[in-house]
């Protein structure tokens, strides 16, 4: 099979798999807000067609805003048509009408949500699914990303149908088919990175072994989807709910035990004489705590409970984990991977991207002194900055691993033709950030030139030399 | 700025460099990296321990090294029953004095070659190991400075393991380098053949650095350059090496020491008078891999402690702008 063709394959997994759960979504959508009035299959094409699109448009060496507009422009007269022939079939084409209707249906969403606005959503977010696809370089881990984005959705929307009586039809079709895509797509992908089995001896039996493999996987998915039965799930559902009513129970349980706040004293009415206030003893007077410091011991007793509540959660879940590792471990011929500290490491990132976010809004208090910079200095490292962005937008990010003068060496092989300024703007920068040397007004303008002339060329659809 | 006020400190090293690198290529035919590695391990007075099979000429290069400075170089060929008397030097009862008179071993010299370390027992081994971290010894409660610069050159076969005894933990860590020659390519062993047809190269080897020109050396290259952000990366390949999954004894703060220092004089080497992140990458292997225990299912899967080191280098960010 030839790389073109595995290429292929993986993004027609990514287009199948993401057209499962975006066709549920669609489909429970259409009933609720559409009244079922749409051909869900026929929005949905719109998918495939935006990628197909945009991922020609790429080819074109147009600048950047030019593609984006094109792109836009087609979306706009997509939808148009979409909405003509989906909504608006019985009118002339001339008749404007169904033209007016799209704006009266964003006006008057907080009273109806029409089918009209219901096509310029969706069409607009399929539209840029497709433009996403088209710019993405699929990998394992991209597959990967979407097998474990996919899957929840693809549950979360088949749960939730039942409570909101929209009856999804084929679920069992739609499960085993994402998985196909999935396990299409991963495998081939694993195959395609020189990891896996099927890139060792076996390599000459690829595509029987292949084909061998998910077709067991799907059989016994099938063999599943006959145990695992709607009323299997509506009792899981049940039993789901049961147990956040417990949980409800118990917070409001804790909830009741702070002290309520007492109302407002009222005065007295006129007339009425004012009761002797209660005599306290002494002590009684020593444990009255300000109101201050209540309201931080409420706050703590609360974080506490929450914290409390969160460590049995993540220790119930670790151990649900353990269990299934064990029994992994006791399988034979099954190899499994630990990846010890990976969800601490995964949510510490989290945690950081979100605290970088914050400091680039510069919020009172969370601002950070600015490094004292040198102009010059600034200057050269802001070029390369541009130059990291411009390759990994044409597909060739630098690895966090590699070193500029290994970056270099990378994209030279790329870009032979451009390897003198990827040399000069590569080697300034190694000065400025590793040796503090500061450039002259001439290297500086020598840099900008550099720079201007390489990024005119394209480096999308290279290949490495 | 910096880079014109040290021009000459990364020029001065280079060419010194260029001058030994060319005398010992003299006798050692190709291997550019190895006698490169050597002299990284010179200027940072560091020690080296030369680790391949047999007649790939380890002990060559140690005497050609050895040669082109103008040093006092002393040779320990380390059998089963040399004692460590033998390597620092004794007291002896002078008749003719009629009191103790100290007789230095060869341990007292500025260049000195163990050959074939690992044949020598770990009591022998041991005495050494104040020498190479202080640069002194202590006989008979007498503590004497060694000469300055010193420099351990060791060599050793992984191959041979019968009368043998491996090196401890504490004597490797001591080592800066661990450097490997590797077989010569085709062409390469058909110009050592033509060079020793008439006369061994070695022979008419003469100096070209002195020991005050290498004390000079040693102390610019301390001046070059490490910016803020390479020095954390050095620190934390070094930490890396302690949680590897193929790991069981990590990288000592002697080991982030050593790499930190050696990547200077690979820099001043060079011609730079800053260190980059290739330099600390480059070293990575030859500094820490000997420094390294492995655990049981890394050896047994075959993995090499430079093949370990090479992938906790490559889980290690390289301090680069981050992409907008």
């Amino acid at each position: 099979m030839k790389l073109d063709w595995r290429q292929s394959i993986l993004y027609i997994a990514v287009l199948g798999m993401e057209g499962c759960w975006l066709y549920v979504l669609l489909s429970l959508l259409n009933t609720k807000a559409a009244g079922g009035h749409l051909a869900v299959p026929g929005v949905l094409l719109l998918y495939p067609v935006a990628f197909i699109f945009n991922w020609l448009l790429r080819r074109l060496r147009w600048p950047r805003a030019c593609l984006w507009s094109v792109s836009w422009l087609a979306w706009a007269v997509s939808m148009l048509l979409m909405i003509k022939v989906q909504v608006f079939g019985h009118l002339p084409l001339s008749d404007p009408a169904w033209l007016l209707s799209i704006p009266q249906s964003i006006t008057q969403v907080i009273y109806t949500f029409r089918p009209e606005l219901l096509i310029l959503l969706s069409t607009g977010v399929l539209w840029w699914l497709g433009q996403r696809l088209a710019r993405l370089r699929l990998n394992f881990s991209a597959l990967v990303s979407e097998f474990q984005f996919g899957l929840p959705i693809l549950v979360f929307i088949f749960l939730i149908a039942p409570p909101l009586e929209v009856t999804l039809d084929n679920t069992v079709l739609i499960t085993l088919t994402f998985f196909l895509f999935a396990l299409l797509g991963i495998s081939v992908a694993h195959a395609l990175e020189g990891t896996s089995w099927l890139s060792g001896l076996n390599q000459g039996h690829w595509g029987g072994l292949l084909l061998f493999s998910i077709s067991l996987i799907l059989i016994l998915g099938l063999l599943v989807s006959v145990v695992i039965t709607p009323e299997l799930l509506q009792f899981v559902v049940e039993a789901a709910r049961w147990v956040c009513g417990l949980i409800a129970k118990a917070i409001a349980f804790i909830i009741s035990l702070f002290p309520e706040p007492e109302p407002p004293s009222i005065g007295p009415l006129p007339g009425e004489s004012v009761p002797p206030p209660p005599e306290e003893p002494d002590w009684a007077e020593l444990l009255r705590m300000p109101e201050a410091v209540r309201s931080g011991l409420r706050i703590g007793w609360t974080v506490m409970v929450v914290g409390f509540l969160l460590f049995a959660l993540w220790r119930v879940s670790s151990e649900i984990f353990r269990w299934l590792r064990r029994r992994l471990a006791g399988m034979s011929g099954a190899e499994f991977e630990t990846l010890p500290g990976a969800f601490t490491t995964d949510l510490l990132n989290l945690l950081k991207r979100i605290l970088q976010k914050l400091l680039k809004l510069r919020l009172p208090g969370l601002g950070t002194r600015a490094k004292h910079v040198l102009p010059e200095i600034d200057s050269v490292r802001q070029i390369y900055r541009r130059l990291l962005s411009w390759a990994a937008a044409g597909g060739f990010p630098r690895h966090s691993s590699q070193t500029p003068h290994e970056y270099y060496y990378a994209l030279a092989g790329v870009l032979p033709e451009a390897q003198d300024d990827l040399g000069l703007i590569t080697q300034q920068y190694i000065r400025t950030r590793y040796g503090m040397w500061l450039p002259t007004e001439d290297e500086l303008d020598q840099l900008r030139h550099s720079w201007r002339r390489l990024r005119q060329n394209h480096l999308k659809n290279r290949r490495q030399i | 700025m910096r880079e014109a006020a040290k021009k000459d400190v990364s020029q001065q090293i280079k060419e010194a460099a260029g001058k030994l690198v060319g005398n010992v290529s003299k006798v050692i035919v190709g291997k550019k990296e190895a006698i490169e590695l050597v002299l990284v391990a010179l200027l940072c007075e560091g020690h080296v321990l030369i680790e391949d099979v047999p007649g790939i000429g380890k002990t060559m290069l140690a005497k050609a090294v050895a040669k082109s400075l103008d040093c006092r170089f002393r040779r320990i060929q380390s059998t089963p029953d040399l004692l460590p008397s033998d390597v620092t030097g004794i007291h002896y009862f002078n008749q003719k004095t009629s009191g103790f008179e100290f007789r230095p071993g060869p341990i007292m010299a500025n260049v000195v070659l163990v050959d074939e370390i690992n044949r020598a027992t770990p009591r022998t081994q041991s005495c050494m190991l104040e020498a190479m971290q202080e640069q002194q010894v202590t006989v008979d409660l007498e503590t004497m400075p060694l000469p300055r610069p010193f420099l351990v050159i060791a060599t050793q076969n992984p191959i041979e393991l019968e009368g043998t005894f491996p090196l401890p933990e504490a004597q490797l860590d001591r080592f800066l380098l661990r450097v490997s020659l590797g077989y010569p390519s085709e062409d390469e062993e058909g110009t050592i053949l033509s060079r020793f047809q008439q006369e061994n190269p070695l022979d008419s080897l003469t100096s070209v650095l002195e020991a005050a020109e290498l004390l000079e050396l040693q102390k610019l290259c301390h001046q070059v350059y490490v910016e803020e952000s390479v020095r954390k990366y050095v620190t934390a390949i070094t930490r890396a090496t302690r949680g590897h999954d193929g790991i069981r004894l990590g990288a000592s703060p002697r080991a982030s020491l050593g790499l930190y220092l050696a990547s200077q004089a690979l820099a001043a080497i060079r011609g730079r008078n800053y260190v980059m992140p290739d330099d600390v990458k480059y070293l990575a292997a030859p500094v820490l891999a000997h420094r390294l225990i492995s655990k049981t299912e890394a050896r047994l899967k075959g993995r090499s402690l430079e093949a370990i080191v090479g992938e906790v280098v490559s889980g290690v960010p390289v301090p680069v702008e981050e992409q907008p």
